[in-house]
């Protein structure tokens, strides 16, 4: 009995009653729902975000959610509410399902989410008591920024590809190490 | 309805004013203060700087934006200042909600209009997202004022700057820089804290000074016998003998001053971190959540153990030999130039050139060092990965790819290790010669020196000694300011949490009276961080003895209220009143000593079951803590143990399961005999049957207290007199049980779904 009940508290964040609705609500759940160019439009609103008209729904605003940001990102984007919830509204498997310029304002859309510059070049890396502090240029132009010392300040994705996290908590791409120049992996040495 | 800064000032509290609070209002200068073009009677009310361009379309380089795109509130609008100029300008009357929203490592601020369209208007990195929110609800706190007819709320900020606003470093978790203002401070109040000890102090200095004598004095008797007995072949046994004597002793003195001063210096750093650690677990005891929550978890425990060790080892290490090392050195070399000025700058020459050599590789040796650790620890970590979730591992039948895994991390540790242990055997012995060197110049041009009569053997001998004292502590004295630099560092930290002030404190005016029980709250709003709002806008009332059922989903906000309720935090806007008085003027002792509380995640202290259940009330009587396990229904379960009331629980002692905990909890809450009871998910871990009996032993206490209860299991809540539905940050039911099932809206939702679990069983 108290197995169940268990079970029961669980389920109960579904805010959900009726069995029907709850029963619907996990269809949807794991539904795999596609949008295509054929099935779903999206429009710029004059506040700078995205429309979609999907079926007969329409929404004043979509959240485009990158699954595989790191690896992926183009494939795979959820399209979701705004609201609290964020609940899904769709998944676009691939960009070129979509008209050339619908791809243009989810990919306007993508940078408006995301923001990480990647490094193109290191100029200096200082280290002083206990932080690091950084003068690099990046795809979004000169940076210097400060990190931590130990911990996880640089991750390795693999082999040659880093993230840097910095203390606010922004983070940097070094797509590929060994593309750096001698000196600047040198500066690198402490992180690696 | 304008109201000025000044006016608004008067919401900072007294002891608010003193503490440097985060910068929300940064100075423009005067042609963007003319772009604004400010109204009659429009004042800056927020201002700060934002980092990135919304338009994907424009985006640009990061630094580029510094100082150029300015975020303002005034009474009247929002203003997005941009080069000089107005980019855009929203007037709050127009506006329904102002919001920071946070997206992937950055964040971005969007207005939603009274007609419902949303317009992102500024987009800025993490560096200014926390300014950007406060900004966000500053003005956000103008439109419900407007809406509401109320004056508007002063938004401060007590976080932490991260960064250094004068020289741009980052802080290291205090409020204050160590380069531009702290250094001097901190050591100035470590002075006044020495001040206590100043009688061991002298007695070190003494110490020092007469370590340094018998160092210096040593030479000089040398030379005087080589000199007087040895070179001309004069001397006699005795000599000899006194000459033995006399070093002998001044070694053996040496070595006892030695002993004698460190272990003084031992206790004086043992006493010193003492005191300060003594003083710090009051501070932070003092000291409310929200302060601790701030920190990383371990941070304050670091600031506790870490930086008064660092401290201790300062006083025991390197002030002992600070004072005789500089003056033997000072000495020596006073010395060395009245025998020959000629070695003693060439030596002088060598040391400069062995000190830079010794930096630069001390960097080298500090980096390769340092990979090696990094690849230990990655080691440490796989290994630990592996073998905590060796059933996963096993249960997928992936032992081979873990094995061949750590095979390669362990072989790149191997790879380096070796690495730096040949380094290192090649290097050290350099290192020494190198070090050496010195002497062997000293004796071949000293020798030249003897051999031409222009010196004595005994000088040689004792330039030599002199020579060597002078190297010795080089390496010594080129970790010195490291080592100087983290000792103010760890003693900034520590000041930094001894002279925060308690944001939740009792002041003059605070009151401690019995407590019946009526509660008000009015339009309460909370969040943890600034970004996100956990409670926004909660109102209603409580009558003395009633029972409130708080219901909702995991996260919507229940426990954050029994939070306020306790006052463990404080409210951001609004005010929950106590039986007419606010509750930031009821005194926490009073208060905390009326409140029974069962939490979720029930901690018992280590320590017997009868030390725990008493914790609230240490006079119990053992009567008294008897009735109360029998309520709680732990009476039984306690009898059964070995040890009975005396059982030792914690870490290392009786295994109690979840469901006895939360009874041994519950008898704690109940012996205080509390005016106030809150029960959060009291009787989650019970099975139904003791949860009956526990709720029947409950039904009696309830009786006459108000008590606030969480459960999801909402039997749990049958006697409640009324229930609150807790959704999207607000109150969204609120009434009896009847009532809401007839209301059918998310209770009705939660009772039903319920059911049909059940009956699915």
């Amino acid at each position: 009995m108290s197995e169940f009940e268990n079970q029961g508290q669980d389920l109960l964040d579904l805010q959900e009653f009726d069995e029907e609705a709850l029963k619907k609500e996990s269809e949807e759940l794991l539904e795999m729902r596609f949008l295509t160019g054929e099935n779903a439009e999206f429009t710029r609103t004059p506040g700078g975000f995205i429309a979609l008209k999907t079926g007969d729904k329409e929404y004043a605003r979509v959240g485009v959610y990158l699954t595989f940001p790191l690896t992926n990102p183009e494939e795979f984007i959820s399209i979701r509410e705004t609201d609290e919830k964020a609940k899904e509204i769709g998944l676009i498997e691939s960009m070129d399902k979509f008209p050339r310029e619908q791809q243009e304002m989810l990919r306007e859309q993508i940078k408006l989410r995301y923001f990480m510059p990647v490094i193109t070049k290191i100029l200096d890396v200082k280290d002083e008591y206990g932080y690091a502090y950084w003068n690099v240029v990046t795809t979004f132009g000169a940076c210097r920024f400060t990190t931590q010392l130990s911990g996880d300040v640089v991750i390795h994705l693999s082999d040659s590809r880093l993230l840097v996290t910095d203390i606010d908590g922004n983070r940097y791409e070094i797509p590929d190490f060994y593309q750096l120049g001698v000196m600047e992996r040198k500066k690198l040495d402490l992180f690696i | 309805m304008r109201s000025t800064n000044e006016q608004m000032q008067g919401f900072i509290s007294e002891k608010q004013k003193g503490q440097r609070l985060m910068k929300l209002l940064y100075k423009l200068n005067q042609e963007q203060t003319n772009a604004l073009a400010l109204g009659e009677g429009e004042e800056i009310c927020y201002c700060v700087p934002a980092d990135l361009s919304f338009d994907s379309r424009k985006m640009q380089a990061r630094e580029a934006y510094t100082g150029k795109i300015w975020l303002v509130v005034t009474q009247e609008r929002l203003a997005v200042l941009e080069e000089n100029g107005l980019a855009a300008s929203y007037p709050l009357a127009e506006c329904e909600k102002i919001k920071c929203e946070h997206q992937v490592h950055n964040g971005i601020l969007t207005v939603t209009k009274k007609d419902g369209s949303v317009i992102c208007a500024a987009r800025f990195s993490m560096r200014h997202i926390v300014r950007a929110a406060y900004l966000a609800r500053g003005a956000q706190s103008f439109i419900s004022a407007e809406a509401a007819g109320g004056s508007p709320e002063r938004v401060v900020s007590m976080e932490y700057e991260k960064y250094c606003e004068k020289c741009g470093r980052a802080l290291p978790g205090t409020r204050k820089c160590l380069y531009c203002e702290g250094k001097m401070e901190a050591l100035r109040k470590f002075m006044t804290l020495c001040g206590g000890y100043v009688g061991k102090l002298l007695l070190i200095s003494l110490l020092m000074v007469l370590t340094a004598a018998a160092n210096l004095l040593v030479p000089l008797v040398q030379r005087n016998f080589i000199d007087g007995a040895l070179a001309d072949g004069s001397g006699t046994w005795g000599d000899l003998g006194i000459f033995a004597g006399i070093t002998l002793s001044l070694v053996v003195l040496r070595i006892l001053i030695s002993v004698y001063r460190y272990w003084q210096c031992v206790s004086l750093g043992a006493s010193l971190s003492m005191s300060l650690r003594r003083k710090l677990y009051y501070k932070i005891q003092s000291l409310s959540l929200s302060f601790i929550n701030n920190r990383k978890p371990g941070e304050l425990l670091n600031r506790v153990s870490r930086d008064t060790n660092q401290i201790r080892g300062f006083m025991e290490e390197v002030f002992g030999d600070m004072l005789s090392a500089l003056l033997t050195m000072i000495v020596s070399l006073i010395v060395m130039f009245l025998i020959s000025w000629k070695m003693t700058l060439m030596s002088f020459v060598f040391i400069i050139i062995v000190f830079a050599l010794t930096k630069a590789c001390r960097h080298h040796i500090h980096n390769i060092y340092h990979k090696q650790w990094l690849k230990s620890d990655e080691l440490a970590d796989n290994l630990q990965d592996v073998i905590s979730g060796m059933r996963v591992v096993k249960s997928f039948g992936k032992e081979e790819r873990e094995a061949e895994r750590f095979c390669r991390k362990a072989n790149e540790f191997a790879a380096i290790s070796r690495k730096n242990e040949t380094f290192w055997a090649v290097f050290f012995p350099t290192l020494t010669f190198l070090l050496g060197a010195g002497n062997y110049i000293a004796v071949y041009f000293g020798g030249m020196d003897v051999l031409n009569g222009h010196m004595t053997l005994g000088q040689l001998v004792q330039f030599i000694t002199y020579c060597g004292y002078l190297f010795g502590p080089l390496d010594w004295m080129t970790h010195l300011p490291r080592m100087v630099m983290q000792m103010v560092t760890s003693l900034n930290r520590i000041y930094d949490v001894l002279d925060e002030e308690p944001s939740i404190a009792d002041t003059q005016d605070s009151r401690s009276f019995p407590i019946r029980g009526a509660f008000t709250f009015e339009k309460v709003s909370f969040g943890y961080h600034t970004y996100e709002p956990v409670l926004e806008n909660i109102s209603f009332e409580v009558k003395p003895g009633e029972m409130i059922g708080l219901v909702g989903a995991s996260g919507a906000g229940k426990s954050t209220l029994i939070n306020l309720i306790m006052r463990l935090y404080d409210v951001d806007q609004g005010r929950i009143i106590l039986d007419g008085v606010d509750l930031r003027n009821v005194k926490s002792e009073s208060l905390h000593s009326q409140i029974g509380v069962v939490l979720q995640e029930t901690f018992l202290f280590s320590g017997s079951i009868l030390a725990n259940i008493r914790f609230a009330r240490q006079d119990a009587s053992l009567a008294e803590v008897i009735q109360a396990a029998k309520a709680a229904n732990a009476h039984d379960f306690i009898c059964k143990t070995p040890d009975g009331y005396n059982t030792y629980v914690g870490e290392h002692g009786y295994n109690l399961s979840g469901g006895e905990r939360q009874r041994i909890a519950i008898a704690r809450a109940i012996l205080n005999n509390p005016r106030l009871l809150i029960l959060d998910e009291a009787t989650s871990a019970l099975d139904t049957e003791s949860e009956f009996l526990i709720q029947q032993a409950l039904n009696r206490l309830v009786e006459g207290r108000t008590t606030f209860a969480i459960a999801h299991r909402l039997s749990t809540l049958r006697n409640a007199d009324r229930l609150v539905v807790i959704d999207r940050h607000g109150v969204a039911e609120i009434g009896t049980h009847n009532e809401l099932l007839e209301k059918k809206g998310i209770y009705y939702g939660l009772v039903t779904a319920q059911l049909k679990m059940a009956e699915g069983a």
